[in-house]
């Protein structure tokens, strides 16, 4: 019991470390993690779309690999991207181990196949009569790739969540190409909030880790309920 | 510019129209379509009438540019239409419209649904503006007005789509087939699904566009709506068109022994 005690306190409001290191983990996780959901949205709604209404060769096993890429360990994840960044690695000249980068990278593999898994399957649940209807008023490909976007952007929008849910929660991969890297001043550098978790877990700072998964699901919470409140409460 | 295009293709005494020639189409299963050729004039409403599943859908989607026939030809006032290219094609498809059995609205209130076809005949800056315009409830573009007033939905512009009955459904689908003023408008089976008081909405619709100089087409097997409708009717059996002549003729004195025996209820599919 006594060890809960100054956990306890610590929650109440005695912060027990540096806010301005707590600030800079903040900034790193959510600059990593929603950059590599813009890009892995980028990447995921025209594909999905492509996917979905495209016939060609191969499309069940596409999408075999989407969805199996869905539960992919993110620890492989680390260690391909690092294999890609590392100085033996196609990417090895751009000098990207142990930066951002490296990490955007990893956590846009781990987010592309929830978003584009979630993504096509909501935009081929749209009516098939919608699409044919936007065509039949002289839409292009393009407007009726549009209209498809806006009648499924509940569940898009609920796949960029997943997406999100799974780059800032996860551990693994950054670890492995970001290095968990802090300055002497106390700043983050790679380290993000489960990065540091998994740090101050091991350390024994039990109170300071609990903190900070605080703030990491109250971000991820925020963020949830950011969105829901846009899309009306329809996700 | 829409008016203008328009009036230019709207010729009181012109002749021309859309047609299709020895059309021959299907699915990999054989031919749903046999040899069809048919027409239709600006200022005239067509019915093809047929039990189910006799091809009437194909038939109107081939007319409205959906699928390429695998054989024969789709001419707009004697030009191949499919001979042309994808962007002239596409305008040629911008001067169709097409009304559905079921609504197929768009997410979205009904002033959006009815603009849509207005809106995507814009360059892009204007289409933000449009949409801009909606989200904060003050565009009031006439030719939607006009269109919703058509099908008696003028007060029910920012109702939001999902919230409507199935006539007013369909009623707002016609709407948004009208306002951006195609030259010719094909009707799958509209009414299939419709009240007696939605279906006569929409079948004064149907004769105001035809007044207005639209080539209309119109699938259904309700005889007595396309008796009602129609100036000239098809008759559509498994794929081919075997009585095509002046709805009264037709109806009082069909040629074909088949057709006779549909029009009098012999012929149950």
């Amino acid at each position: 019991m006594s060890a809960i005690e100054p956990t306890i306190l610590s929650l109440l409001g005695a912060f027990p470390f540096d806010r301005v290191y707590v600030e800079s983990i903040i900034y790193v996780s959510l600059y990593v993690s929603l950059t590599a959901i813009v890009l892995s949205t980028l990447a995921s709604i025209p594909i999905a779309l492509g996917v979905g209404f495209t016939d060609f060769p191969g499309k069940g096993f596409v999408i075999a690999v989407i969805n199996t890429g869905m539960g992919f360990p993110s620890v492989v994840v680390g260690l391909l991207v690092l294999f890609l960044v590392s100085n033996q690695g196609p990417l090895g000249p751009l000098e990207l181990v142990f930066t951002k980068e490296a990490m955007i990278m990893s956590q846009f593999v781990l987010a592309f196949p929830v978003i584009t898994g979630v993504t096509l399957a909501a935009v081929t649940s749209v009516e098939d009569g919608v699409r044919d209807a936007a065509y039949a008023m002289g839409g292009t490909r393009l407007d009726v790739a549009l209209v498809t976007i806006k009648e499924a952007r509940y569940g898009i929008a609920t796949g960029i969540l997943a997406g999100l849910g799974r780059a800032i929660s996860e551990v693994g991969s950054v670890l492995i190409v970001g290095g968990n890297i802090a300055s002497a001043d106390g700043t983050a550098i790679t380290r993000t909030l489960t990065t540091a978790i998994q740090l101050e877990a091991r350390q024994g700072r039990f109170d300071t880790a609990l903190i900070l998964g605080a703030i990491l699901v109250t971000i991820v919470l925020s963020i949830n309920a950011i969105v829901l409140r846009l899309g009306g409460g329809r996700i | 510019m829409m008016s203008q295009r328009a009036t230019l293709h709207r010729q009181p005494d012109s002749q021309e129209g859309i047609s299709i020639a020895g059309v021959t189409h299907g699915f990999g299963n054989g031919a749903v379509l046999e040899d069809v050729s048919l027409s239709v004039n600006r200022g005239e409403t067509l019915a093809v009438i047929g039990p189910s599943g006799t091809g009437k859908t194909t038939l109107l989607r081939l007319l409205s540019l959906f699928e390429r026939p695998d054989e024969g030809t789709v001419a707009i006032d004697d030009d191949d239409v499919w001979e042309r290219s994808e962007r002239d094609r596409l305008a040629v498809r911008r001067q169709l419209g097409m009304v559905f059995q079921s609504p197929n609205l768009f997410d979205g209130s009904v002033r959006a649904n009815v603009s849509y076809g207005l809106r995507i005949r814009r360059d892009w800056g204007d289409r933000v503006s449009a949409w801009l315009s909606i989200l904060l409830g003050d565009e009031t573009e006439p030719q939607v007005e006009r269109a919703l007033d058509q099908v008696g939905l003028a007060e029910h512009a920012d109702r939001d789509a999902g919230s409507l009955s199935g006539g007013e459904a369909q009623r707002v689908a016609f709407a948004r087939a009208l306002a951006y003023d195609p030259d010719f408008l094909f009707l799958d089976e509209p009414t299939s699904d419709l009240d007696p008081r939605n279906t006569a909405v929409i079948e004064d619709a149907i004769d105001a566009a035809r007044e207005d100089g639209l080539g209309v087409v119109i699938a259904t097997h309700d005889m007595h709506q396309a008796e009602r409708i129609a100036d000239r009717v098809a008759v559509l059996l498994n794929g081919e068109v075997i009585e095509l002549g002046p709805a009264q003729r037709v109806f009082e004195d069909p040629r074909d022994r088949r057709a006779q025996k549909f029009i009098d209820g012999e012929l149950v599919y």
